[in-house]
């Protein structure tokens, strides 16, 4: 008799299924905020009414705090939402089904590790180069 | 498996396209390639925001090349990719909270006609942007 295959629901549990939801709800208003400021809001530099994006362009944005909190919470936030759906991908494969405790480790790492690579990226923007 | 003809491939109830996979099994599809795709584009644009780190006149560089024809049309890919994934997201939002699962069927297309016209939408409003010429930048 065939081996039966590992329900992924159940390796992959509640809070996954609860944040994923959450996080999905809280990305779609992130998006909007993050393409308005970055593509059509009116930034007063020189380059701001073309479709060019400068240095220079993002610097004056992230002179503000709150497009820095919405670029490092939206980055966190997708970060959290791709890596638990790439989870849930991956647990659709037995042979991850059964290392569930090595996937996890392993993408939380990848997921601190690239949100504190995000963070840097974002710091000559910041401090204006 | 016969190599002469692609039925085993193309044809009705084939290993491409088994007649049980209905609707939702499509949608679930495409969430599945969609989603791959966007976390393969958030480690491709925090690569290319990370060029500021070596100079702003390599961020500046990069981001004239990323204006060219090319990149506009990866750009329209990329907003009917999103929009897909937020619609069907949507959808499958609305059968966790118990709304419309009796007609599954009609709601997955009601989302993708909102997707429709969220996407001609998305990219008339890049496209002046993209190709109104830019002054001597």
């Amino acid at each position: 008799m065939a081996e039966e295959r590992i329900a992924t629901t159940k390796v992959a549990g509640t809070w996954a299924w609860f944040v994923q939801r959450l996080s999905a709800v809280l990305l779609v208003l992130l998006l909007g905020i993050h393409l308005y400021v970055a593509h059509f809001m009116d930034l007063d530099s020189h380059t701001g009414d073309e479709a060019l994006i400068t240095f220079e362009d993002v610097s004056i944005r992230l002179d503000q705090l709150v497009y820095i909190v919405v670029d490092y919470g939206m980055l966190a936030m997708v970060l959290l939402h791709g890596l638990n759906g790439f989870r849930t991908v991956l647990f659709d494969f037995d042979m991850f089904a059964k290392r569930k405790k090595t996937v996890d480790v392993g993408l939380w790492a990848l997921g601190i590790a690239t949100l504190l690579w995000g963070i840097v990226i974002l710091f000559p923007f910041i401090t204006g180069g | 498996m016969k190599i002469g003809s692609l039925k085993w491939l193309f044809g009705r109830n084939s290993e491409f396209w088994p007649t049980n996979m209905k609707t939702g099994m499509w949608a679930w599809v495409g969430h599945r390639i969609t989603g791959l795709v966007l976390v393969a584009y958030v480690f491709l644009h925090l690569s290319f925001l990370s060029t500021a780190s070596v100079g702003s006149g390599d961020f500046n560089s990069l981001m004239e090349v990323t204006s060219q024809p090319l990149f506009v049309a990866m750009d329209f890919l990329l907003v009917i990719v999103v929009i897909y994934h937020a619609m069907n997201g949507a959808r499958v939002v609305m059968f966790d909270l118990g709304l419309g699962i009796r007609h599954q069927k009609l709601v997955f297309w009601i989302c993708m006609a909102i997707a429709a016209v969220l996407i001609v939408g998305g990219i008339w409003a890049i496209w002046d942007l993209i190709f109104v010429p830019s002054g001597g930048a």
